[in-house]
């Protein structure tokens, strides 16, 4: 098909990465006051805003809440500006729902929800800015969050998209490559352990080529969860210089 | 800010850690707060401070704390101080405000059923007689509750029960023994389960 090549026959993509390298990431946390714990976080052009609230008592239904560890709720939503055509986006819909699914699966997975019997945490995460691998932004946003928060974790939890094209894994996939027919993974890890919370893909994909992809992934994760330390770092760092003050 | 500037001499200097770094492995030291076991090691679960407490004999116990309150909710066994919102024959309904000193950013509710009210002569209580709503009560918490009810606390105990009232005049009563506080503006007695406060946190 005749278009833009994704991969160059010198290695370059489309925006000029080759194919292992990251989209600039950059990131704060505690940006609100009134929440418990905020981030935002920037990878490339896609920006999202997480903010958690929590452990505290359950809302609405009391059925709901489990008797010995913590439920966490997770609200996924976009911008109406978000996207290059400016669309109304009910949150209710499909796509937001499984992504929120997606979200709650991969935090019960890191974080330590024993220690808060019969009470609830919300992750709420808002993407401003869609530029690709959405999901990946939201949950290393949303671990920052969570890190504000003080809500114990057993590690980070990094995310990463990566995609398949002439027998190479690319990492970090934007709009313009996600939507020009790339089998497309997205991972996240707990990088310390290399435990995977989250593996998710609804493309083809020659099975020969899955390890490929996932180490790729995975290494991606590894990355991007030295970028998340140093901010964190840097966060306590900066907190504790004014509270000396 | 308290935190870092007022450092008994048992401790090490602090440092920074984030969740997931391995600390110490398991023979080293014991289990603080802030921190999780895992195949024989100690790895961190917050990001904030670590801390090394020598205790004496035994290992030192090491804990990671951040500049903030540690997040607290209300445990089986804790003291609590709430503050009762509504009352019917069998039961009080309170908000619990703090665990033991600290305050709680959110409060919860909780209920404290006729018959544990105080030790003796349950079946006898007459709620309308041991609280009214407004009152501040000391309880402590028997039970995190199930599918149906809210947190169980009882102040059957001589520290426990009411702390401050008002009286229907509006004034801040006194207690005057463990079931009656006077009103110092009109001079009448009303019925309350008064909590004996211990002498030490009497203000002189």
């Amino acid at each position: 098909m005749a278009g833009l090549e994704l991969l160059s026959d010198q290695g370059y993509r489309l925006d000029g990465r080759k194919a292992t390298e990251l989209r600039k990431v950059q990131a704060r946390m505690g940006v609100f006051a009134q929440a418990d714990g905020s981030a935002y976080l920037e990878q490339g052009n896609t920006k999202a805003l997480a903010v958690v609230y929590g452990p505290h008592e359950m809302r609405g239904s009391r059925s709901r809440a489990l008797h010995d560890r913590a439920v966490i709720n997770c609200q996924y939503s976009m911008a109406t500006f978000s996207t290059a055509e400016r669309k109304r986006r009910p949150h209710g819909d499909r796509k937001s729902t499984e992504m929120s699914l997606h979200l709650k699966q991969t935090f019960e997975a890191a974080v330590m929800t024993q220690l808060f019997p019969r009470s609830q945490i919300d992750i709420y995460v808002k993407i401003l800015q869609s530029d690709g691998g959405n999901y990946s932004v939201c949950v290393n946003a949303a671990t920052l969050a969570v890190i504000d928060a003080g809500i114990p974790m057993r590690d980070y939890v990094c995310a990463c998209t990566v995609g398949f094209v002439d027998e190479t894994p690319l990492a970090d996939l934007c709009y313009a490559e996600e939507s020009g027919g790339v089998s497309s993974l997205a991972l996240a890890l707990l990088p310390r352990g290399g435990q995977i919370a989250l593996v998710q893909m609804d493309a083809r994909l020659h099975q020969d080529h899955l390890e490929t992809l996932i180490e790729a992934a995975m290494t991606a994760c590894k990355s991007v969860s030295k970028v998340l330390d140093e901010v964190v770092r840097q966060h306590l760092q900066e907190a504790s210089v004014l509270s000396r003050e | 800010m308290r935190l870092l500037s007022a450092l008994p001499e048992n401790m090490s200097p602090l440092r920074l850690c984030v969740p997931g770094e391995k600390l110490c492995s398991v023979g080293d030291c014991n289990q603080g707060t802030g921190v999780y076991q895992r195949h024989g090691y100690i790895y961190s679960s917050l990001a904030g401070y670590v801390m090394r407490k020598n205790e004496g004999e035994e290992l030192p116990v090491i804990s990671v704390v951040r500049e903030t309150e540690a997040l607290l909710l209300p445990d089986v066994g804790a003291i609590v101080t709430c503050k009762v919102t509504g009352i019917n024959s069998r039961f009080a309904k309170v908000h619990i405000l703090y665990v033991g000193s600290t305050p709680l950013k959110d409060r919860f509710r909780g209920t404290i059923r006729k018959e544990d009210v105080r030790e003796s002569e349950k079946d006898k209580v007459d709620i309308y007689k041991s609280f009214r709503p407004g009152d501040i009560v000391l309880a402590k918490v028997i039970s995190l509750g199930d599918v149906q009810s809210t947190y169980l606390l009882t102040t059957a105990e001589n520290e426990l029960g009411v702390v401050v009232a008002h009286s229907e005049a509006g004034a801040q009563m006194i207690p005057i023994s463990w079931r009656e506080m006077q009103c110092p503006q009109t001079n009448a007695k009303e019925f309350r389960k008064v909590a004996r406060v211990q002498p030490e946190y009497l203000e002189a």
